[in-house]
C-alpha cells in the first residue's frame, strides 16, 4: 500500500513538472513597432495611440510655418510639461519624444535641454561653468557664462482620457493636445488636438 | 403577395447597411506632376477602394505636402449586406507614408508608421501628410487591409 502511494506521488509529481514545462510563457517575437500588430486595449494608451497621436499632431505643426523665422535662423524650443491627465500611469515623453526628433528632422529648429519644464533635462550646461574656479582644468577650455542659447518657444501639452461603459461596451476617449507658445509674447502659436476613440465588449463567461 | 417576399427582403437587407452617399465631382485622374501609381495597394484591396485623386502642394514653410482621396466603392445591396456579413463595414485599412529625397533614397522620419483609418461603403477618406523636410521631394503610399485580430 505504502509503495502504491509512492508511485501515485511520483507519477503525480512528473506531471506536474511536465505541464509547467510545456508552459514556459509561449513563444515571443520580434514585431515592427511601426506595423500593425501591436497589441491593442481600450483603457490605455498604447504604441500605436502614441504613434496615431504624435503623427497628427506632428503633421499640423509643420503645415503650420510656425518653425520658421523670418531671420532665417533656426527656432530654439524648449519641451515644457505634457500633462497626463488619464487614469493610467504613463509617461508622456512618448509623445513629446516623437515630435521634438521630427521638430528636429525639420531643420528648422532645434531642442535645448539646458532648460525644460522640470527643469534641465541636461544639467551639463550648468555644471561646466562651474568648472571655471577648478583649477584642474585649463581655463580658456571651460564654457565661458552668457553663451548658452535662450528658447524661442516651447511646447507643453496634456492628455485627457474619459471613460464611458453602457452594458458590456466599455469606451476610452483620449485628447492629445500640444501647444507651442512663443516665449516672447507668450503666445500659443500653434496648438492643436487630436482625438482617439477605443472600444470593446466585455466576453461573457465561457469555457 | 409571393411577387412582394423578395423585394421585401432586399428592403430589409438595405436598411441594414450602415452607408453614405457622396456626391462630389471628383473622377479618377491625374494631378498635373502627381501620378496616382504612387499609391500601392494589395490587389485584394485595389477591388474595394478606387483612388480618386492625388493633390500635391508645399508649406509655407516649403514643406512637400500630400493628399490621397480614396472611395469604398463596395455598394450596392448585395456587396454591402457582404461586408457587414464579413463585418468589414466600416472597412479598415492600414496605410503608411514613404518619402523619398530627389534621387529616390528613403529619408528616414519617425512619422512612416503604418496608421488605421475607416472607411464607410461609398464614403470618400483623404489622407494627407507633410513630409519632415525639404529634402523630400516624392513619396509613395502604401495601403493594404486591416483585421484587428492581428492586435489582440
Amino acid at each position: 500500500m505504502k509503495k502504491q502511494k509512492l508511485i501515485v506521488l511520483g507519477v503525480a509529481s512528473a506531471a506536474v513538472v511536465f505541464v509547467a514545462g510545456c508552459n514556459s510563457g509561449g513563444e515571443a517575437s520580434y514585431i515592427d513597432p511601426g506595423g500593425t500588430r501591436s497589441l491593442i486595449t481600450a483603457d490605455g494608451v498604447n504604441t500605436k495611440d502614441w504613434q496615431i497621436a504624435s503623427n497628427a499632431l506632428i503633421n499640423s505643426l509643420l503645415q503650420s510655418g510656425e518653425l520658421n523665422r523670418p531671420d532665417g535662423r533656426k527656432t530654439v524650443v524648449m519641451i515644457g510639461v505634457v500633462k497626463n491627465k488619464t487614469s493610467e500611469h504613463v509617461d508622456t515623453n512618448m509623445l513629446t519624444n516623437l515630435v521634438r526628433t521630427a521638430m528636429l528632422r525639420t531643420g528648422k529648429a532645434v531642442i535645448t535641454t539646458a532648460v525644460g519644464g522640470r527643469g534641465a533635462e541636461d544639467k551639463s550646461t550648468h555644471q561646466v561653468r562651474d568648472l571655471e574656479n577648478d583649477d584642474v582644468f585649463n581655463q580658456s577650455t571651460v564654457q565661458k557664462r552668457g553663451t548658452a542659447i535662450a528658447p524661442d518657444m516651447s511646447l507643453a501639452g496634456e492628455i485627457i482620457q474619459q471613460q464611458t461603459v453602457s452594458g458590456k461596451r466599455h469606451e476610452s476617449y483620449f485628447q492629445f493636445h500640444l501647444t507651442l507658445t512663443d516665449l516672447k509674447t507668450g503666445l500659443a502659436v500653434w496648438e492643436d488636438t487630436k482625438e482617439i476613440a477605443k472600444q470593446n465588449r466585455t466576453q461573457s463567461v465561457g469555457w | 403577395m409571393k411577387k412582394l417576399l423578395p423585394l421585401a427582403a432586399l428592403l430589409i437587407i438595405a436598411g441594414c447597411q450602415d452607408t453614405t452617399n457622396t456626391i462630389n465631382s471628383m473622377e479618377p485622374m491625374n494631378v498635373q506632376g502627381v501620378k496616382t501609381d504612387q499609391v500601392i495597394t494589395d490587389s485584394f484591396l485595389k477591388g474595394r477602394l478606387k483612388v480618386m485623386r492625388v493633390n500635391k502642394g508645399y508649406t509655407p514653410a516649403g514643406l512637400l505636402k500630400v493628399q490621397v482621396a480614396l472611395r469604398n466603392d463596395r455598394t450596392g445591396v448585395f456587396s454591402e449586406w457582404w461586408s457587414s456579413y464579413t463585418k468589414e463595414n466600416p472597412y479598415t485599412i492600414a496605410y503608411k507614408f514613404t518619402w523619398l529625397d530627389e534621387n529616390g533614397m528613403m529619408v528616414n522620419n519617425n512619422t512612416g508608421n503604418w496608421l488605421f483609418a475607416n472607411i464607410i461603403p461609398g464614403d470618400t477618406l483623404y489622407l494627407q501628410a507633410v513630409a519632415p523636410n525639404e529634402r523630400c521631394k516624392n513619396f509613395t503610399l502604401s495601403l493594404k487591409e486591416h483585421d484587428y485580430k492581428e492586435n489582440f
